[in-house]
């Protein structure tokens, strides 16, 4: 399936100082001596490979998120050089004071309250570079990352759950229902929009649940989800496309478009807040049921006769999807591309192993996200445009080149 | 396996056809005292899409520590009634009873530790090794977030060893050939490490060679580990060699039930399979079939 064709050459090359069985000379009897050893190192030597790839795509998603991130903390209004930016990220004046950074990650009422605990200095004199780096321009990597990973994670799950590597996030109406709440509240109820990151996060979450709903006939089946998934879409897209004639100027609806595309403008410690311990909690769970995960690609009568509850575990990796999507879209709108492209890079390099693949999404997620907001925030400066118009502008060629490079794209 | 059987013979003076139940009162005797691993009563299968029954019996018997083969036209249900004993399909009448114990009343590990189940047709994503499918087998004995413990290992590697399959081990399973990857599903279902093992015509669109190594394993595993099997086939000569106990199925119901040699006779050809052939009851190596042509 998605065998890559270093993959193959190197399972051959592996072979060639073993007993190497042509594909049809399954000899009912090896020479038993020596040929378990020689199965064991080849297995070592697998793991170690495979083990190397996915080493190396996560020190590859680092260091594109440190240049990624290095470049948008240094270029602005203020602008310094690169130098000067990697000074301020790693500015002693910061990480010797626990109290400062507690109030950046936990918020003045938590990260007060545990620094008045522990006597640490909230109020510390910052050079100017650090301080527009600290608290401006960091917490916008900081939440691309946070968005990246929650997404890529999102679409592995989803993959996996509609067995579909077409799925995305958002397959089963979350970013239909999270516009319409979005709209929802920028039109009729704007009184609200404070509430509104947590109102497309719910209305996400309830398109979802509605999804499932129409789904269930004594049990769901992949194909029903989807199929109920573009039903619940195309309505709550009409529905959302239709608000936008009762906006009544033009920022609402820059907004609205903002919400709707994904923007990371503007984002802030408080996004990071927001964002940080459902993306921990989404990662957890998604990597302890990554052999879960695995059981469900074997498909579901296989993993019935196994003894999996599968409606049980199908719902309950949806609900882990969903949190993660919901942590994104509440932070940074409906980022397109992202978690329908990172899963498949990640499956290219790493194999379809999710006990690997939920690792690697984890890293890949944050570098795509985090380049493209480069993007988003500096190629047109002083415009910043969304960042889910930049995925979508990456993701549609990348998508060409996997079509034509790969025949059986889409089975999972 | 428990000796709570003590009804079991009684109930089977129920059974559908009279020699069928000498046959298998003897066949019973010449093991031990368990009557049957798993029994059906009174079943009635159907699909949501139907509305009148796909298949209907009375007594299904699969006695324990033998091979019976369930056979068939395309059709008759056998498919359908292996599904409803692996607990896959629920009755709309009857039960089944694994051990004196409503199927139903299993939860889905514990009956998957009881009961393995090879479908028809299964498909191993992209880069998963034989090694990777086989330890997905231990799934039923894992604990949802569990490590894989000694036990799993051992089993793992038994499996892999009874299938026959070392050398493919860290192969992908995408890169087999059907007759190897048919192996590395059943090493899968042989490391659930079960006692009762049901199989959805594993020999099917095989290459010669491969059917005998998949039934050959099957036997094995049957005379070594007395495991129970119940195996659908599509190929009657193959369920004449190799099973101990015969299960004809016509039109959704129990056609004949017992030993290959009082079963498979050139009247059951004729009326369960439309096929005119001539039968050799006495081959040493169980009746042998000569098909001549279809009933016209």
């Amino acid at each position: 399936m998605s065998e890559s064709p270093s993959e193959a050459s190197g399972s051959s090359s592996d072979a060639s100082g073993g007993p190497r069985a042509s594909p049809d000379a399954t000899a009912p009897t090896d020479p038993a001596g020596g040929s378990g050893t020689a199965a064991r190192d080849r297995l070592a030597s697998l793991t170690a490979r495979i083990d190397g790839t996915l080493a190396s795509v996560v020190f590859a998603s680092l260091a594109v998120v440190g240049v990624g991130g290095l470049i948008q903390v240094s270029f602005g209004t203020y602008s310094m050089t690169v130098f000067e930016a990697w000074r301020a990220v790693v500015d002693p004046a910061v990480w010797s004071h626990p109290g400062l950074l507690g109030e950046f990650f936990l918020g003045e009422t938590l990260g007060g309250l545990l620094a008045a605990q522990f006597g640490w200095a909230t109020e510390v004199e910052l050079a100017h570079p650090t301080l527009i780096v600290w608290t401006v321009r960091l917490p916008r990597v900081l939440v691309a990352v946070l968005v990246g990973a929650n997404l890529a994670i999102s679409g592995a799950i989803f993959q996996a759950v509609t067995r579909n590597e077409l799925a995305s996030p958002y397959i089963l109406g979350v970013s239909s229902g999270a516009g319409l709440a979005i709209l929802l509240t920028l039109v009729v109820f704007s009184g609200m929009s404070a509430f509104l990151p947590i109102f497309a996060a719910l209305g996400g979450t309830v398109a979802f649940l509605i999804v499932y709903a129409i789904a269930w006939k004594g049990g769901t089946s992949p194909v029903r989800l989807v199929l109920a998934g573009v039903i619940v879409g195309t309505v709550f897209q009409s529905l959302q496309t239709g608000l936008f004639f009762f906006a009544d100027d033009l920022g609402v609806v820059q907004s609205a478009i903002a919400w709707t595309t994904g923007s990371l403008t503007g984002t802030d410690w408080e996004q990071v807040r927001l964002a940080l311990p459902w993306t921990v909690i989404a990662l957890g769970f998604a990597l302890a049921g990554s052999r879960q995960l695995n059981v469900l690609l074997l498909g579901e009568r296989t993993a019935r006769s196994l003894g999996m509850s599968v409606e049980r575990v199908r719902f309950a990796l949806s609900g882990v999807a969903i949190l993660a999507a919901a942590a994104a879209i509440a932070v940074a709108g409906i980022v397109g591309f992202v978690g329908l492209i990172v899963p498949h890079v990640v499956r290219t390099l790493v194999g379809s192993d999710y006990r690997r693949l939920v690792v690697g999404c984890a890293f890949v997620g944050p570098a795509l996200l985090v380049g493209a907001d480069v993007g988003a925030r500096l190629a047109m400066d002083p415009v910043q445009i969304p960042v889910g118009i930049v995925t979508g502008l990456v993701g549609g060629p990348y998508f060409l080149y996997l079509m034509r490079r790969q025949d059986d794209l889409g089975d999972l | 396996m428990s000796g709570t059987h003590s009804d079991a013979d009684t109930d089977e003076a129920n059974g559908a056809s009279a020699d069928a139940n000498g046959a298998s009162a003897d066949a019973n005797g010449a093991t031990d005292g368990d009557a049957d691993a798993l029994h059906a009563e009174d079943l009635a299968l159907g699909y949501p899409s139907t509305d009148e029954p796909v298949v209907e019996t009375d007594r299904v018997d699969v006695p324990a520590g033998e091979v019976t083969a369930l056979v068939g036209p395309n059709g008759s249900g056998k498919s359908t009634l292996l599904k409803a004993m692996a607990k896959q399909l629920d009755p709309d009448a009857g039960r089944v009873v694994l051990d004196g114990e409503n199927v139903a009343n299993y939860g889905t590990k514990e009956f998957a530790r009881e009961v393995g189940l090879l479908s028809q047709e299964n498909d191993a994503p992209g880069s998963a090794t034989v090694e990777d499918l086989v330890y997905h087998g231990r799934y039923p004995h894992r604990s949802f977030f569990g490590a894989v413990t000694g036990a799993d290992d051992a089993a793992v590697d038994r499996a892999i060893d009874l299938a026959g399959i070392d050398h493919l081990r860290d192969a992908p399973v995408s890169d087999l050939s059907g007759g190897q990857k048919q192996l590395a599903w059943i090493a899968m279902t042989l490391a659930q490490d079960t006692d009762v093992l049901l199989l959805d015509e594993p020999t099917t669109y095989l290459d010669l060679h491969h059917q005998l190594r998949v039934m050959e394993v099957v036997r094995e595993l049957n005379e070594e580990a007395d495991v129970t099997v119940a195996v659908v086939l599509h190929d009657i000569a193959q369920a004449a060699r190799f099973a101990d106990n015969i299960i004809a199925m016509r039109d959704g119901e129990v056609y004949d039930w017992g030993p290959p040699r009082t079963v498979v006779t050139e009247a059951l050809l004729a009326d369960v399979f439309d096929v005119v052939a001539s039968v050799d009851a006495d081959a040493p190596d169980g009746p042998t079939v000569h098909p001549h042509h279809p009933v016209r």
